[in-house]
This record gives structure tokens, C-alpha cells and sequence, in this order.
């Protein structure tokens, strides 16, 4: 008798510490790795940027919150709040690409120059005059 | 006759030269802070585009509701889709009139900015109590006011609530420069 009510009181208590580990995981999840995730979509500047002006709203259907892998040439490099900022453009095209680097990718951003053509990923957030694109990454 | 033309004539000159008729941010900071009992949940966005119009102080802010940085992963995803919805309603929106524009300068000088904010597909008249400083090259505002959660139409499911202010802060600090 006395071990069926010890048996009972662990598979309880097993069973609220699982339950526990769960939820204090979830509350916990760790925000979207971007140089280690696998990539939603690669594409143009040129391309994505078409894509936004032609119709915004598909496009955020299609691409906001997943991780974009952009190619394009490079119209600026700035800083904001001590974070590199790269801005994208293709010629002709009015709208921008605006991506917001990672702090571990800023020292990369100084070996870079206007014009050069590159790829870099981020999470994609939408369109404001421009593509804003954050946690950025180079790729190789 | 002739004097007052050439009067005129100054003075447009001097309008003219003096400023653009347009400052504005692609990087403005906004962010929003929650206190309970609970938790304290904040937010920071740092892509918000703002416009002013120099000529009537008129202002025009857009931001992207999914540009929110939460410290928690669960907490943003929970923001953009079951609160605010940024689906359905990508982004906030206000726009409005800084009150004594022409009165403003260098100094920094608190005044109010009226205007509609829209959040979460809801509008809503309010008066922003807001610091100005405005040189040549530059508009600053900032400060800081409060919204209501239910003026927005926002749900908060029962077993949150108690994790979640009914009235949010909002803070901002927005550096126009001119527009190019």
C-alpha cells in the first residue's frame, strides 16, 4: 500500500517537474538566431526591393519576420547608437534596403566600401520608404 | 510702392534660404514600457520614420509595430500576433500639428503636439506634451506620454492581464535632420 502511494507521489511530482521545465522553456525561447538559422528566401536587392513597391502588402505576407538572404550593391554605410547600419540600393529604384547589423558583425562593416557588392541576411520587418531588415549578418 | 516690393522680396529670399521645407528621421527612437505587479515588459523600436513639415510644423510618424525589440523572444511574438496584430495592422501611424511652431528656436522648450495616433487599426485625438529644440540642421523631440490599452481596441487574454498595464508609456526621442 505504502509503495503504491509513493509511486503515485512520484509520477505527480515527475510529471509537474516536466510540465514546469515546459513552460519555463517556452517563457525562456531565445529570439531567432540569424547566422545559425536556415535561411527563408534568397533574392536580389533589386528584386526584393521591386517586389515591396509593387505591392506592399503581399510582399510583408510573403517575407516579414522571416530570415531574407539579400544580395545587392552598397549606397552607404552608417552607424546608429554604435551598431553598423548598411544601406542597399540598385539603381533606378527609389526605396532602399535598410539593414541594421549585429553587434558581432560591426568590426566587418569598417573593411567594406561604397559600391561593393555583398550578401547579408537579416529578419525582415516590413517597408517605410525602405526595407527595414534587422540583426544583420555578412554571408560569405 | 517700390519699397514695399522690395521688402517683400527680402523676406522671401530670407524664407527661403533659411531652411528646407522638410526635416526628417528614418531612425527615430520610440519605445513603450509596461509596469504590474507581475513583470515590467519594455520595447524599443529604432526605426521609426517621422517628417516635418517646416513651413507649417505640421509632423507625420510611421512606425512598424514588428521593428519592437522585446528582451523576450515569447513576449514579441506574442505582441505581434495575438496583440497588436502587425499582420493585419503593420503599423502605427500619427500625425499631427506641433502647437506654436514658429515661436520655437535653439532653447529647449517644452510644447504639445496634437494630432491622431493610430494603433492596431483604432484612431485616437490626443495632445503630446513634447521638449523641442530647433536649430539649421536639426529638429529634436522628445518626452513622453501615456496610452490606454482599451482605447486601441487591444484584447488581452484573463490570464495575462495581470502581467500587462492597462496604460502604457510611451517614450520617444526623435533627431530630424534636413531631407536631402
Amino acid at each position: 500500500m505504502k509503495s503504491k502511494i509513493l509511486k503515485i507521489v512520484i509520477s505527480i511530482l515527475l510529471l509537474v517537474s516536466i510540465v514546469l521545465i515546459y513552460v519555463v522553456k517556452t517563457y525562456n525561447k531565445p529570439h531567432l538566431d540569424t547566422k545559425n538559422s536556415k535561411t527563408d528566401f534568397t533574392i536580389t536587392a533589386q528584386k526584393f526591393i521591386n517586389e515591396y513597391l509593387q505591392d506592399e502588402i503581399s510582399a510583408d505576407k510573403k517575407y516579414a519576420e522571416k530570415l531574407i538572404q539579400v544580395k545587392g550593391k552598397i549606397y552607404n554605410i552608417s552607424t546608429l547608437k554604435g551598431d553598423g547600419v548598411i544601406t542597399l540600393k540598385f539603381p533606378g529604384l527609389e526605396s532602399s534596403i535598410i539593414c541594421y547589423l549585429l553587434p558581432e558583425d560591426n568590426s566587418k562593416a569598417l573593411t567594406l566600401k561604397k559600391g561593393q557588392l555583398i550578401s547579408i541576411k537579416g529578419i525582415c520587418k516590413g517597408y517605410l520608404l525602405d526595407i527595414n531588415m534587422v540583426k544583420c549578418v555578412f554571408v560569405e | 510702392m517700390k519699397k514695399r516690393y522690395i521688402i517683400i522680396f527680402v523676406l522671401l529670399v530670407i524664407s527661403q534660404t533659411k531652411a528646407q521645407d522638410k526635416f526628417f528621421t528614418k531612425t527615430g527612437y520610440v519605445s513603450f514600457y509596461s509596469h504590474s505587479l507581475v513583470e515590467d515588459i519594455k520595447a524599443d523600436n529604432n526605426q521609426s520614420l517621422s517628417i516635418i513639415d517646416t513651413k507649417t510644423g505640421k509632423i507625420a510618424i510611421k512606425i512598424l509595430m514588428r521593428s519592437f525589440m522585446f528582451k523576450k523572444a515569447l513576449m514579441q511574438e506574442h505582441f505581434n500576433e495575438n496583440y497588436i496584430e502587425s499582420h493585419k495592422f503593420p503599423k502605427a501611424a500619427f500625425s499631427g500639428i506641433i502647437n506654436n511652431y514658429e515661436d520655437l528656436d535653439d532653447k529647449i522648450t517644452k510644447t504639445e503636439i496634437t494630432g491622431t495616433l493610430k494603433i492596431h487599426g483604432k484612431e485616437k485625438e490626443i495632445v503630446i506634451k513634447t521638449n523641442v529644440v530647433i536649430t539649421n540642421s536639426k529638429i529634436v523631440l522628445s518626452g513622453n506620454f501615456n496610452v490606454e490599452v482599451a482605447d486601441f481596441d487591444i484584447k488581452i487574454p484573463s490570464i495575462v492581464s495581470k502581467n500587462i498595464a492597462k496604460t502604457i508609456k510611451i517614450t520617444f526621442e526623435l533627431n530630424h535632420e534636413p531631407y536631402k
